[in-house]
Formats: C-alpha cells, sequence, structure tokens
C-alpha cells in the first residue's frame, strides 16, 4: 500500500503547490510581470500567521492578518517596484531581477525577525488517522485538496462573471485595447497583484502546520511555482492547477524508486523536458520560440 | 591584513573571471543563465578530480576541467536555442537544480555533501603555487587573459553576429547567420572560460563542496554583471569587486549586531539589486538605460 501512501501525500503537496502556482500563473498571466518575490509573499503570510496565532489570538485572527500582510506586499511590489521600471523601460529581465532582490531581502528580514530554525503550527488536524490498513492520513490533507478546489473554483467564477474579472482577462489578452474602454491597465495589474497574492495565504497557513516553516522555503516555494505555470502552460491558471498537482503526486510517486534528496531534481527534469519539448506547456496557448 | 587582503584579491580575480564569462553570453548574445555556478562547480569538480588522481600540473588540470564544462554546456545550449526570456531562464533554473543535487550525491566523484578535500596546489612546470602572492599574480593574469579572449570574440565577426542575434534574431536569420551555432558557440566558450576560474578556485582553497555551487552562487554572479553593467567590458569586473569589498567593509561597522552581519549583507544586496534595476537598469558603467535584455516578453 506505499504507492497509495505516496499517492495520498502527493495529491496534499500538489493542492499546496496547486494554489500557490495558481497565484503566480494569474499575476504572470495578467501582467505579464515575472513575480519571483510570490514566494516571499508565501513566506511572509505563513509567519504572520505562525506569529499571530501563537499570540493566543486564533486561527481566524491568523488567516486575516496573513491576509493582509500577503496582498498588501504583493500591491506594494506592483506600485513601488513594478510600476516605475515598467514606466521606462519593463524589459523582462529588469523586473526578475528587482523582484529576485526583494525575495532575497525579505527572506533574510524574516529570517532576523522569527529566527532561521524551523517553527511548526502545532494543531490538532495534523496528527494522522489510519484510513486504510498501513495507510495514515491526516485531517489537513483533505482541508488542502478541499481548499484548492474552493479556491480555484471561486477563482474560476470571479474571471468568468464579474466585470472585474472580465477586466483582467482582457489585461492578459491584450493591455493596449483596454486603454480605449476607459479601463487602467496599472489599476488592473494592482488588483491582480491583490488577488494572486491572496491565493498563497490557504497554502501558507497549512504548510505551517504540516511541513513547518523556514525563512528559506519562498525560493522552493517560487521554483515550484515557475515549473507548475510553464509545465501548466503560460496563461492557463487551469493548467497550473493540474501541473501542480501534478508536480506534487510526482515528487512524492519518484519516492517508490529514489531516494528522497532526488525529489526536487525530478520536478526540475520534468521542467526541464518540457521547455525542451514542449515550451507552450500541457494548455498554453501558443509556443513562444 | 596583507592575507586578507591578498585572499580577497584572489577571491576577486576568480568571481570576475565568471563575471566576465556570463557577461559574454548575458550581454552579447542575450542568454540570460541563471546556470553559471554549474560550470564554475563542474570545472572546480573537474579540475579536483584530475589533480587528486592523476597531475596537478596546470597544464592537465584546466583543459580538463574546460572540456568538461564544454561538453555539459550543450545542455544549457539546447534549450538557448529553442526558447527564449522567462522560458530560458526556468531551463537555465531547472539545470541548476539538478546539477546541485548531482553535485551533492555523485559521491564517487564530487564526494557528496562533505566534498573533497585536501586538494593539491596547482603545479605549473614544476612550480607549486602556494603562497597567496604567487596565487594573486596567477588569477590576476588569468583574468587579463580572459578579459583579452572575450574582447577580442566580442570585437570579431563572431562578436558582431551575436550582438545582430541579441538584437534581432529574424534579422540575423535573414542575414544568413548560422544562429544554432553562433548561440552553441558562445555558450560552449562561455562555460569553458569558466571553468578555469572553478579549476583554480579548487587549487586555491584545497577544498570544495556543494555549497560554493547552489543557485545563490549563479544568483551572486549575475548580480555582479548586471550592477556592473550588462554589456560592458569593465562593468562585470567592477561588479565582482563591488559585492566582494563590500561584506567585508560591513563587518567593519562595529554598530551593528555581529550575528546579524551575513543577514544585513543579504539584504542591502537585494534591496540594491531592486534599487538600481528601478533608477538604473544599465549598471554602473553601463549607459543609463542601455543594453539590458531585449524588452519583449
Amino acid at each position: 500500500m506505499l504507492w497509495l501512501q505516496l499517492a495520498i501525500t502527493g495529491l496534499q503537496v500538489g493542492a499546496l503547490y496547486a494554489l500557490t502556482a495558481v497565484g503566480f500563473s494569474l499575476i504572470f498571466g495578467c501582467t505579464r510581470i515575472f513575480h519571483f518575490a510570490h514566494g516571499a509573499t508565501f513566506v511572509l503570510a505563513a509567519y504572520v500567521f505562525y506569529y499571530v496565532e501563537s499570540q493566543g489570538y486564533g486561527t481566524a485572527a491568523g488567516v486575516l492578518a496573513a491576509s493582509v500582510a500577503a496582498v498588501g506586499f504583493g500591491v506594494l511590489m506592483d506600485r513601488l517596484v513594478y510600476a516605475p521600471i515598467q514606466r521606462h523601460e519593463g524589459s523582462f529581465f529588469t523586473v526578475f531581477v528587482a523582484s529576485f532582490g526583494i525575495g532575497i531581502a525579505v527572506q533574510n528580514l524574516v529570517g532576523m525577525v522569527f529566527g532561521r530554525s524551523f517553527v511548526t503550527v502545532t494543531t490538532p488536524l495534523s496528527r494522522s488517522v489510519e484510513v486504510l490498513d498501513g495507510v495514515y492520513v491526516s485531517p489537513l490533507a483533505w482541508i488542502a485538496v478541499a481548499c484548492a478546489g474552493v479556491f480555484f473554483l471561486g477563482l474560476w467564477f470571479f474571471l468568468r462573471r464579474t466585470n472585474l474579472g472580465t477586466g483582467l482577462r482582457a489585461l492578459a489578452d491584450n493591455p493596449e485595447l483596454i486603454r480605449v474602454f476607459g479601463l487602467s491597465p496599472r489599476l488592473l495589474s494592482t488588483y491582480a497583484f491583490a488577488l494572486g497574492s491572496f491565493l498563497v495565504v490557504p497554502a501558507a497557513v497549512i504548510t505551517g502546520a504540516t511541513a513547518g516553516l523556514n525563512p528559506a522555503l519562498g525560493h522552493h516555494v517560487m521554483l515550484i511555482s515557475l515549473a507548475a505555470t510553464i509545465v501548466g502552460g503560460i496563461g492557463s491558471i487551469g493548467g497550473a492547477l493540474v501541473a501542480g498537482f501534478g508536480l506534487g503526486l510526482a515528487e512524492s510517486l519518484a519516492l517508490l524508486q529514489f531516494d528522497s534528496q532526488w525529489t526536487e531534481a525530478v520536478t526540475f527534469a520534468i521542467l526541464f523536458l518540457f521547455i525542451l519539448l514542449r515550451p507552450s506547456g500541457l494548455f498554453g496557448r501558443a509556443a513562444t520560440s | 591584513m596583507e592575507a586578507y587582503l591578498l585572499n580577497l584579491g584572489v577571491l576577486i580575480s576568480l568571481y570576475a573571471i565568471l563575471a566576465v564569462t556570463l557577461n559574454f553570453i548575458m550581454g552579447y548574445a542575450g542568454i540570460y543563465s541563471l546556470a553559471h555556478a554549474v560550470f564554475f562547480g563542474t570545472g572546480a569538480y573537474a579540475g579536483a578530480s584530475v589533480a587528486l588522481n592523476f597531475s596537478a600540473s596546470i597544464f592537465v588540470m584546466v583543459p580538463t576541467a574546460m572540456l568538461c564544462a564544454a561538453a555539459l554546456s550543450l545542455l544549457l545550449a539546447l534549450p538557448a536555442l529553442r526558447v527564449r526570456g522567462e522560458y530560458f531562464v526556468a531551463a537555465s533554473l531547472g539545470l541548476q537544480v539538478l546539477a546541485v543535487t548531482v553535485f551533492a550525491e555523485w559521491k564517487a566523484v564530487t564526494g557528496g555533501i562533505g566534498g573533497l578535500i585536501g586538494i593539491p596546489p596547482v603545479d605549473i612546470a614544476g612550480f607549486e603555487i602556494y603562497s597567496p602572492g604567487s596565487f594573486f599574480i596567477l588569477s590576476l593574469v588569468t583574468l587579463a587573459a580572459v578579459v583579452a579572449i572575450t574582447r577580442l570574440l566580442v570585437r570579431s565577426s563572431f562578436g558582431r553576429s551575436l550582438k545582430a542575434i541579441r538584437d534581432s534574431e529574424s534579422a540575423a536569420l535573414a542575414f544568413g547567420k548560422n544562429i544554432a551555432l553562433i548561440k552553441t558557440t558562445s555558450v560552449v566558450i562561455s562555460a569553458a572560460l569558466a571553468a578555469i576560474a572553478g579549476s583554480l578556485y579548487a587549487a586555491y582553497m584545497s577544498f570544495i563542496n556543494v555549497e560554493s555551487f547552489m543557485l545563490d552562487t549563479s544568483v551572486l554572479i549575475m548580480a555582479m554583471v548586471i550592477i556592473g553593467g550588462t554589456g560592458t567590458q569593465l562593468g562585470p569586473i567592477v561588479g565582482a569587486a563591488l559585492l566582494l569589498i563590500l561584506p567585508g567593509a560591513l563587518s567593519y561597522l562595529s554598530f551593528l549586531p555581529q550575528t546579524e552581519i551575513g543577514s544585513i549583507q543579504q539584504i542591502l544586496y537585494g534591496l540594491g539589486m531592486a534599487v538600481l534595476m528601478i533608477f538604473r537598469p544599465g549598471g554602473i558603467v553601463g549607459r543609463g538605460r542601455a543594453e539590458t535584455g531585449e524588452g519583449e516578453a
């Protein structure tokens, strides 16, 4: 039953990957900004939740504070860093370097404030229950998968059924044309950042309770989100979701064959092959070359 | 103090070699690689293995390291031919992560996490280069040679073809340039030259492990190029010197808490990158906002 156990763990990990990747994919798809500091958003949200929770204010207050921190950071990044860069040039690489720099600064700042060792949020929900003979699942695994489903459906309805959602999809298609309709691409881009950053909160909170936190986690989260976005196909939010789950499963099931040190390599071997053989990803619209 | 300065001088020269070679593909071919530490590492491991098992002669060690890195660089050339922009950066990131895993796990060659110890000092025609002073001269001479080679290449017709590809691939194609060959050659040259720095680094430190060749190193090298000025001759060297001198200078400021020095350095370096990109994307040596990236994406 080892494979079943690994598959369930993979689904749980994959759900968290999918949530962060969908946020990154939304931001990247809409604004074309390579928001490398997305991993920093994740770390900030996770640590704010951990802090508020451990001070005894309760889970709800923790989630609220984490959401404010994540959305605030995302919007500030857009306004203070990306907007000025885009005003004069906005080449992909300039944006990437600035974002990377901020990511490094945040990681070290969090390390200075909260310490560099692992911390975990303790909750009875992370205790595993034997559901089948030799297969242990913690309630958090179901919560993670459910969160991914609920948030994705919510996002889907938002993008299809609301004016703001339509605006965001228009931004992804053609930022110049938006101006003709009297909308501001800058304002819409800020909304994309707010929404995309908010989507990391559930993943950040659940990671705090399952795998534990440390400030260097942001890097890993970012690399996975990037891999899932590209494997899923840039511009396809559903693709990011599927790829997030797929990468989580692949990483976990790889344990059947390889030692645990190789799991990250499995993800990136998949990414590398996709870029070589199918750069448009699973659901991408058109391949760039 | 003198030993400290000589050590710093050696490290600046070696990192400047890395920055100059990365600038060669970044600034002139438009190939933004986040995997340069892979070739630094390949050179170091290959050089160290040769020195430990066969001969510490510079004429054996360095060419072997260069050959290994050149062969491996074909893995990076492959995505460079297929994709651009964010796709290529992602591919190079993938290669970097894969390489770190291999460096850390291929115990027979790389010694695993523990790394390789007791690497003999480099030997030039019977003279062992032991003292930091003579090693500093060696690394300086090597840096000068690498700068001369890249300068020559950039000014040749090959360099003009590279710049043409960077600025417009389709235009270069229309002029009958063999884009695949030119790009691959530039990646191979850059990796092979970076491997020189790697093998000298191994001989100088006499100990290497995976810690020196991780993504952080790739980012550091990239930051040296960008902060100094992408696509300029002098920029990468200025960037390397600046980023290596700054941490040392910072530890002299006594009002900073000593335990947090590392973090403060990293924060300043991160913020510095961001601020520079906002106000002066061309780098310190660069002309205002010229020559960074192709602005597509």
